[in-house]
């Protein structure tokens, strides 16, 4: 190499970065499941969600601290508490080169929320958009939604609803289109390998995603491709291996061999799912709120989050996490099990209980360092251990038959962060999460309320309020919300992960 | 075996797969856990939604209407559509199942290109350092767990060396269109040796692990029925007669020894088919076992119920086949 060329060479190098979007580059993501499909509004799965939304772009989106920003649209407003205008960005394009309008929108809202409008099936979406009556569009460029009843919710929600093309799916049928795409998002489709690997490429006419989130412009990276590879041990071994240079669900005690490990490192982001152990309120024991209090103090948190979930994770004294709409401070129950072993003596056990708790096989070392914490306080506890399906249908009985049991270690998700898509579901009075029997009449009062309540600083003081109601009642220990752990190649710069889970790999580049 | 005896044969296969069917349809019926709940995970829902949805994957029917508009469909070849991926479970399953039965077909060539030299020679060495090691490494190769093992080979081969893939069927810059399924074939039709070469590294380990319990298992039925015919009155004659050695073990002996082998490999290759959903896992292997496992787990009826049918069916006819082969090495044995 000449001395010209090695500085030719030098300050291509050094203009790099500033010439994004120019380097030849494969980003593979070691992903745990495979999409179902790829149309955006036939699917329940979080996994297929992340990977169709690197194919298609939706109305609004979030930027990695989880605020909502337009995508598609250019702005929202509320013209009134049911009705929300959305104007429709110009000069979007889908895959296939045809321009993107309002009718593409107010097509894939109604696909989405009308009953039978999948070819005579309801989309398994519906309920995702809340009590939506009526879908218009508004003159050339605005999409109006009109609500049966407020709902402050929805911008929430809107992020996970992909903008389809009419035409597509009326030409390839809601069959087609579980195999193909024509979306409006950075990358389109090369190739989906069933069960193996989905590969995409730049898709080089992208407006650019939402312009709150920098860089706005074609995608980095030439092509991505999602690696399905289900066993956490594997996807490590990928990443250490080189062959893939990120990785989701990355084990908590994998977390020293990434970092360790030349040319990798662990990334977290505050996850969105709140664990905690339900009692059974009509059950032998829980029924005491003195025996709830034992177990309460029976925990120690800090020990388990340091021990178990390698310190990543937040505690919680709420159903809330501390990144959701409405949370805040609450009392705690601090680890004391001999205050535990005397209010279980108040309570009539001086000698103790025995009781069984109930969880999946996923989460049988947590539940035994749980168990052991309890047995320590007089609350002898031995782990059962069952499978989801059939252990939702065990403790989530919706007061449509009597409830059985002790003790259920579980948790619920909360990808919108909004507490009407966690609280409701886990402590409204037979509601489909309430696997404790909780039944309070003030909690469903502020509950119902604060569903449609428009007033930001009404509707967060409604669920503080409600807060403190069960966090005094205790229907569940409530423990933590863990972080979402990757792992990054040292390779891999400007992504970052996000709460939603999602991997939006427009902003990521490969050095 | 004439042609009627055949026809009779295949006609006792139907009620065995009716009684499958209905067995399969029975038990996830009774299985606790809904699927509607299931599928809504955890998000709110209005009672009308959740029986839209109800109504959508079909199961506001009756159970008994159910099996019999699935049976009446699934004569026609029909099985109805997959609650996840909204096609036809006869295309979901067919996606994926010739991975599988490329990554079986190999672990039994693997299991029966190293079991059946190495149970020879540990019968003909009997009691020797050879046999006890072999006896040894066969107790070791179906005790080791495949995740386990599987786990090992990824660290070494992979992590460690750089040699071999950590996961998948083929790395993704190979581009093979797909004309039977089968890889190694469609590379090789397609004239693409890199890609051949590519895939064949990509089998070697999922293979290895695949195969490690069932060459432990053959090479214990060959040295067993080795060693029992080289007991027999005819080899002892043949070698008193003169004969080589070499020609007696190979010509006289080993033919007959053969005979439980192959009907346990034929036998066997229904569980590699069944069974692989470990390895399946460990490697990111596109197969349908994995694909089987999840359905169930999320209680996607029409799926698992079209793939247990399947796999009864593939179970059914490779006994029918190890029957057929027995007949074939032992014209003594008459079905």
């Amino acid at each position: 190499m000449t001395t010209l060329q090695r500085l030719l060479l030098a300050s291509a190098m050094a203009l790099g970065p500033v010439a994004t979007g120019a380097q030849a580059a494969d980003l593979v993501v070691g992903f745990t499941l495979d999409a179902d499909t790829l149309d955006p509004a036939n699917h329940r799965k979080r996994e297929t969600e992340t990977i169709i939304r690197n194919l298609y772009d939706g109305l609004l989106t979030r930027d990695a601290n989880m605020v909502v920003v337009p995508e598609i649209a250019e702005s929202m407003t509320q013209v009134s508490p049911t009705v929300y205008d959305f104007k429709i960005r110009p000069g979007i394009k889908f895959h296939d080169g045809t321009a993107m309008t309002a009718e593409d929108v107010k097509f894939t809202l109604d696909r989405v929320t009308v009953e039978n409008a999948m070819e005579g099936v309801t989309s398994p979406r519906q309920s995702l958009m809340g009590p939506v009556a009526s879908v218009e569009v508004v003159g050339d460029d605005t999409v109006r939604i009109t609500l049966k009843e407020p709902w402050p919710i929805l911008p929430a929600m809107l992020p996970n609803q992909q903008i389809v093309s009419k035409a597509f799916v009326e030409a390839r049928g809601s069959e087609g289109i579980a195999t193909a795409e024509n979306g409006t998002g950075p990358f389109k489709l090369v190739e989906w390998r069933k069960g193996e690997s989905v590969i995409l490429e730049r898709f080089a006419d992208y407006y650019g995603g939402a312009a709150d989130i920098p860089p706005v412009g074609p995608a980095c990276v030439d092509r991505v491709i999602f690696k399905i590879i289900p066993e956490s041990a594997s996807r490590v071994a990928a990443l250490l291996a080189g062959d893939v240079h990120i990785i989701n669900e990355l084990p908590a005690f994998s977390i020293a061999q990434v970092n360790a490990n030349t040319g990798t490192h662990v990334m977290t982001v505050n996850g969105t799912r709140s664990f905690f152990v339900a009692l059974n309120l009509e059950g032998e024991y829980f029924d005491d709120p003195l025996v709830r209090q034992a177990a309460a103090h029976a925990i120690d948190k800090n020990l388990l989050i340091d021990k178990i979930l390698g310190g990543n994770a937040a505690p919680i004294n709420g159903i809330l996490s501390p990144d959701a709409f409405g949370a805040s401070e609450l009392p705690s129950y601090g680890y004391d099990p001999e205050l535990a072993k005397k209010l279980l003596a108040d309570a009539g056990f001086p000698n103790g209980i025995d009781i069984v708790m109930d969880t999946e096989g996923a989460f049988k070392d947590t539940a035994e360092a749980i168990a052991s914490l309890l047995t320590k306080a007089g609350i002898r506890t031995t782990v059962a251990v069952g499978e989801s399906a059939q252990l939702t249908a065990k403790w989530r009985v919706q007061g449509k038959a009597p409830k059985t049991g002790d003790m259920y270690f579980s948790s619920w998700g909360n990808g919108s962060l909004d507490p009407f898509d966690i609280f409701t579901p886990t402590h409204r009075t037979n509601d489909r999460g309430n696997s404790a029997g909780y039944a309070n009449p003030a909690v469903d009062a502020l509950l119902d309320a604060a569903a449609t309540e428009l007033d930001v600083a009404k509707r967060a003081g409604m669920y503080r309020e409600a807060e403190l109601l069960i966090n005094a009642d205790l229907p569940y220990l409530y423990l933590w919300v863990p972080q979402d752990i990757y792992g990054v190649s040292d390779r891999v710069s400007g992504w970052q992960p996000s709460a939603d889970s999602r991997i939006n790999l427009h902003d990521a580049c490969l050095k | 075996m004439s042609l009627g005896k055949l026809i009779e044969r295949l006609l006792q296969l139907v009620p065995v797969l009716l009684g499958v069917t209905l067995i399969v349809f029975v038990m996830m019926a009774l299985t606790p856990g809904d699927p509607v709940q299931i599928m809504i995970g955890d998000q709110t829902i209005t009672p009308e939604q959740e029986e839209a949805l109800r109504r959508g994957l079909g199961l506001d029917r009756p159970i008994v209407e159910r099996f019999f508009v699935f049976l009446g469909n699934a004569a026609q070849g029909d099985f109805g559509q997959s609650f996840y991926h909204r096609r036809p479970v006869a295309d979901v399953i067919s996606e994926r199942l010739p991975a599988t039965i490329e990554l079986s077909l190999v672990a039994l060539i693997v299991a029966l290109v190293t079991a059946i030299p190495l149970g020879v020679l540990a019968a003909i060495r009997k009691n020797s350092i050879f046999d006890k090691l072999a006896t040894v490494g066969s107790l070791l190769g179906v005790s080791l767990p495949g995740f386990w093992f599987g786990i090992l080979l990824i660290m070494l081969f992979a992590v460690q060396w750089h040699i071999l893939p950590v996961s998948g069927r083929i790395g993704y810059a190979s581009e093979v269109p797909t004309i039977t399924g089968f890889l190694l074939i469609d590379t090789l039709l397609h004239g693409n040796l890199p890609a051949f070469w590519d895939a064949v590294k990509h089998l070697i380990l999922p293979a290895v692990t695949l195969g490690l319990p069932m060459t432990a298992i053959l090479m214990r039925v060959t040295r067993t029925s080795m060693l029992e015919v080289l007991r027999q009155d005819y080899v002892t004659f043949a070698d008193a007669k003169g004969l080589s050695r070499r020609r007696v073990l190979f010509r006289h002996a080993l033919k007959n020894a053969l005979i439980p082998t192959v009907s346990v490999a034929a036998i066997e290759t229904g569980s590699l088919l069944g069974g692989n959903m470990i390895v399946e896992t460990v490697f990111g292997w596109p197969g349908l076992g994995r694909l089987v496992v999840e359905s169930i787990f999320l209680r996607n009826y029409p799926l698992v119920q079209a793939a247990v049918l399947l796999y009864a069916v593939i179970y059914v006819g490779l006994n029918f086949f190890a029957d057929i082969l027995y007949t074939i090495l032992n014209p003594r044995v008459k079905l």
